[in-house]
């Protein structure tokens, strides 16, 4: 069209200047552009300053535990950076320390939409789930938590967030799967010995005593007095049937918490255990005869008892009475001074089933009928 | 009968209306390359008015915004004071403007479209769009219950009715110019091109073609890629994916369709009744009623409901995030339909899109309260109510079906919403429909004394059809194989003038009883109709060709066969001009 030929003298007005107007409106174009460019970059960086200062004062709310203050902050904030991620972000933080969990979630649900590898979001999304009691999603939520981008810090906040993912496994009584987080968790700890020690304390929740165990004295060797540690290593050795260890640990828990009655007990009853227990290998023949004959007496009484308080017709009572008729049948063999092997191992053999019946019908045991039936255990495991 | 060469008969598998080769000529060289000169540079000039309308719809935001935030201040909500001040002064500076600067500014921008369109060859004046820019924006800065989308079409179709006029566009495409620039104006504002596409075709323009819909088209998605620039791509509302454990629960949606429908009449009541008795009262006054109305707005936000003021797409957000209880949400629902009706009667200028969504978002999600209540263990997400009610309205109250579907899908962007919009629309649409007979745009023309189509009623109008006038036909029905004795013999008995004649190669034709009887006597018996007959073939029609169709015939042949469009040698009937005159005259006694 440079050199509009005779014929285009018919074509319109705007055909024989085609080029020229397409040159003229795109240059109007760009110049109507850059002009809103210009304004919108004023407009902006006004709502954005507006924003910023909301947003401060929301989060120093929040920092002050005002969520209720935060709540209103973060909305104003958000009037003017309606897309602001942050913002939604705090808001919904906000929104949850105030309960009002719903409104986080739809906020966090926006938010896992544009950035599903959020660690925060998914984090606050698995606790909401979490608290909803929606396993499947929690589980789901806190997995991409823990595999989450974070900006800081990202080995800590992993850790806490697969070790709220293990209490609520546990809470759920998935001990499982918790168990599987937890071997994840062991093969990443740092040398901070609280921290083993509370995730030696979950290992004896699942229970895995064995490395409960090994994290505890992992743990002690990095601080030697730590009453928690000393503790649950002297519990865990205790379940292991692991009585001298229990004892020298639970010693020292003792020792460095004295109040700690549950360690106290235990004591107590480890030393009980390998006190009156028959199969002790150190023990001499007229000591084993006499744990031997201590046990039944024990046993009888605990079996007299329980047959005294249960009602006749009662179910399991025929089985009671029959154990009764054993326990009568031996007691011949037991007036003997020496009692010989066979012997023991019958007598023994009745006491654990003494105590294993009447544990059943008549409640949990304590004191020397408690260390029979872990001693039978123990044999049972043997 | 003139002899036409077989190249040229009809085929009986085309089109029954033969094209009409013209001889090329210099002028209509001329002409098909003027043509399509102009309509590659129509598709040009639709990118440009798409981009200048998207940008001019980014500064009105931005106007919107600025004019909010230094009217009534940058807190969540502003004193009781300045919430009644701010909008009644400023109805004062408004209705200034209209009645003196920007007369158009005031009335629908819809309707302005549709006007320049059918009445005014494109022509919107340039003042208008700048007046609609700045009335609308310190109208709804200041709180009035309206909204900016109505406004961004005007100011669309404005700037490209200008653009078109400085162009010296033919009038065909000037007339075509406002309806585009429209589409590129609503795509900015709701961010959404297939809603705005949909809408002006369906409202404005009612009619689909390659030419218009290319146009319109480029014109939106262009105004929306500049829109997207400066606003972001972010849907307008987010909501989480909708799952319909059981289709009854589709009942429930319907629920909120039947109250959207008796929303909307309300709605569209209000209007039909307050505004023509404001527009009657003394001139004086109307320099009054904007403000008067500010002031009522002012006065409910001040008592509780500063929600109710501007456009209100964050508290629809609000409300879809389920942050206000069901029966605020209700209230909220009912008073934005008094502040709408008061604003919008009023001569204020601004939209009713936004307005109408809020009412159908708080209405929504006021259902799902409600229903949540008397049915505990019935699934309702209050989002997903919010937002079916939203597109609820707008198929109630704004009358377009289709593009209420779309415009949930597009400000959501989430498609698992879709059943329940359709059946909750649908429903609306049709309460609606039965007991209000006038859409509220063509009710507001009617009101400004224009007359202009309505698409809803073209939508509805009857279409005659071929086979509403045609008859069977009683005479003989020959081959063309046969001689001149056997059909002759073959028409005794038939008292009609005329038999048709089948024929294997050029479709029907048609020979008169007494032209038989003269090749009998002029002694070709024993020839056959084949041979005597002329090759131009009888155009033919189809049942449900539109009656209009027989007209280019009927007038040229005393006759025209109907047939069947599976068997072409089937007659179903035949027409001819006294049927076809017949047919639409009992059509206008019926009228």
């Amino acid at each position: 069209m440079a050199n509009p030929s005779v014929n285009d003298s018919q074509l319109s007005w705007y055909s024989a200047r085609e080029p020229l107007i397409i040159m003229a409106l795109s240059a109007g174009a760009i110049a109507f552009f850059f002009a809103v460019l210009a304004l919108s970059q004023f407009f902006e960086s006004h709502q954005s300053a507006r924003a910023d200062e909301y947003f401060q004062q929301g989060t120093l709310d929040l920092r002050n535990h005002h969520p209720d203050l935060a709540v209103n902050r973060f909305h104003a904030a958000l009037a003017y950076s309606r897309d602001s991620y942050s913002i939604q972000l705090s808001l919904a933080q906000a929104l949850l320390a105030l309960n009002r969990t719903e409104e986080a979630l739809q906020y966090l649900t926006n938010l896992w939409q544009r950035e599903p590898e959020n660690g925060m979001v998914n984090f606050e999304l698995a606790r909401i789930y979490a608290q909803k009691g929606d396993a499947a999603q929690a589980l789901r939520y806190y997995h991409d938590a823990i595999y989450a981008i974070w900006d800081q810090d990202q080995d800590s906040i992993r850790r806490s967030a697969r070790l709220e993912l293990i209490n609520f496994l546990l809470a759920r009584q998935l001990h499982g799967q918790a168990e599987s987080e937890l071997i994840a968790l062991e093969s990443n700890l740092p040398q901070d010995p609280e921290l083993i020690t509370e995730v030696g304390g979950l290992f004896m929740q699942v229970p895995d005593y064995e490395r409960a165990l090994t994290l505890f004295v992992r743990s002690l060797k990095l601080k030697h007095q730590n009453p928690d540690a000393l503790a649950g290593a002297g519990h865990a050795a205790f379940e292991l049937g692991q009585y001298k260890t229990s004892e020298h640990y639970l010693k020292s828990a003792m020792a460095a918490n004295p109040s700690d009655s549950a360690s106290a007990q235990l004591l107590e009853t480890a030393r009980l255990v390998m006190q009156i227990d028959p199969y002790n290998m150190r023990l001499s023949a007229s000591q084993r005869s006499v744990n031997v004959k201590d046990a039944v007496q024990t046993a009888a009484a605990r079996l007299s008892e329980c047959i005294a308080n249960k009602p006749a017709a009662s179910s399991g009572m025929a089985g009671l009475q029959e154990l009764n008729s054993h326990l009568s049948q031996l007691q011949p063999k037991l007036r003997r001074s020496a009692v010989d092997s066979d012997t023991v191992d019958e007598a023994m053999g009745l006491v654990f089933d003494i105590e294993q019946q009447t544990k059943e019908l008549c409640g949990p045991p304590t004191d020397k009928d408690l260390a029979l039936l872990l001693i039978s255990r123990e044999q049972e495991g043997n | 009968m003139d002899v036409i060469p077989e190249s040229q008969q009809l085929d009986l598998r085309s089109d029954p209306i033969p094209p009409a080769p013209e001889p090329p000529s210099s002028f209509h060289r001329s002409f098909l390359r003027r043509v399509f000169r102009e309509d590659r540079f129509f598709l040009i000039l639709s990118v440009f008015i798409g981009v200048f309308s998207g940008l001019s719809v980014v500064c009105f935001r931005y106007a919107i915004d600025l004019c909010r935030m230094y009217f009534l201040g940058s807190e969540i909500t502003a004193p009781a004071l300045r919430l009644m001040l701010v909008p009644s002064l400023t109805g004062l500076v408004i209705a200034v403007l209209v009645l003196h600067v920007f007369p158009l500014a005031r009335g629908s921008g819809v309707n302005q479209t549709k006007a320049a369109l059918y009445i005014y060859n494109g022509y919107i004046p340039f003042r208008t769009a700048i007046g609609k820019f700045i009335t609308a924006a310190l109208a709804i800065g200041s709180g009035q219950s309206l909204g900016p989308e109505d406004p961004s079409l005007q100011i669309g179709a404005g700037l490209a009715s200008a653009l078109g006029r400085r162009l010296r566009l033919s009038r065909d495409r000037m007339r075509l110019i406002a309806p585009v620039g429209a589409a590129a104006g609503l795509a900015a504002a709701f961010n959404a091109p297939i809603s705005a596409v949909l809408f002006v075709i369906e409202e404005v323009i009612g009619r689909w073609s390659a030419g218009i819909l290319g146009s319109v088209v480029l014109s939106a998605v262009s105004s929306v890629v500049i829109t997207r620039w400066f606003l972001g791509s972010e849907s307008l509302f987010r909501i989480p994916q909708v799952e319909l454990t059981h289709p009854w629960e589709l009942l429930a949606y319907a629920v909120l369709g039947v109250a959207g429908g008796l929303a909307s009449l309300v709605f569209a009541g209000g209007i039909a009744v307050l505004r023509p008795k404001l527009k009657a009262m003394p001139r004086w006054t109307q320099y009054f009623q904007p403000a008067l109305a500010g002031l009522i707005i002012g006065g409910i936000a001040a008592l509780g409901a500063p929600q109710i003021m501007g456009a209100g797409y964050s508290f629809m957000d609000e409300a879809i995030r389920g942050q206000f209880t069901w029966q605020f949400l209700g209230i909220l629902a009912g008073l934005k339909i008094l502040s709408t009706i008061l604003s919008f009667t009023s001569g204020t200028p601004g939209g009713m899109f936004a307005p109408t969504l809020f009412i159908g978002a708080m209405l929504g999600a006021f259902i799902a309260g409600l229903e949540h209540l008397l049915v505990p263990h019935l699934a309702v997400s209050t989002a997903t109510y919010a937002l079916v009610g939203m597109g609820v309205l707008f198929a109630g109250f704004l009358r377009a079906p289709m593009t209420s579907v779309f415009m949930v899908l597009e400000v959501s962007g989430n498609y698992s919403i879709i059943l329940p919009v359709i059946v909750a629309n649908t429903v609306a649409y049709v309460i609606s429909r039965a007991f209000w007979k006038t859409p509220i745009f063509d009710l507001l023309t009617r009101q400004d004394g224009l007359e202009l189509p309505s698409m809803e009623e073209q939508r509805e109008q009857s279409i005659l059809r071929v086979e509403d006038a045609m008859r069977p036909f009683s005479g003989a029905v020959l081959d063309a194989s046969l001689t001149i004795a056997q059909a002759s013999q073959q028409t005794k008995g038939f008292t009609t003038d005329y038999a048709l004649v089948h024929t294997t190669t050029a479709g029907w034709n048609l020979v008169k009883v007494a032209q038989l009887a003269s090749w009998v006597a002029e002694g070709k018996s024993d020839l056959t109709l084949h041979s005597l007959l002329p090759l131009r073939s009888l155009p033919y029609l189809h049942p449900d060709h539109p009656l209009e169709v027989a007209l280019r015939y009927v007038d040229r042949w005393p006759i025209v066969p109907v047939v069947n469009r599976a068997n072409f040698s089937q007659i179903e009937g035949i027409v001819s001009k006294q049927d076809v005159l017949a047919r639409y005259q009992e059509l206008a006694e019926t009228d």
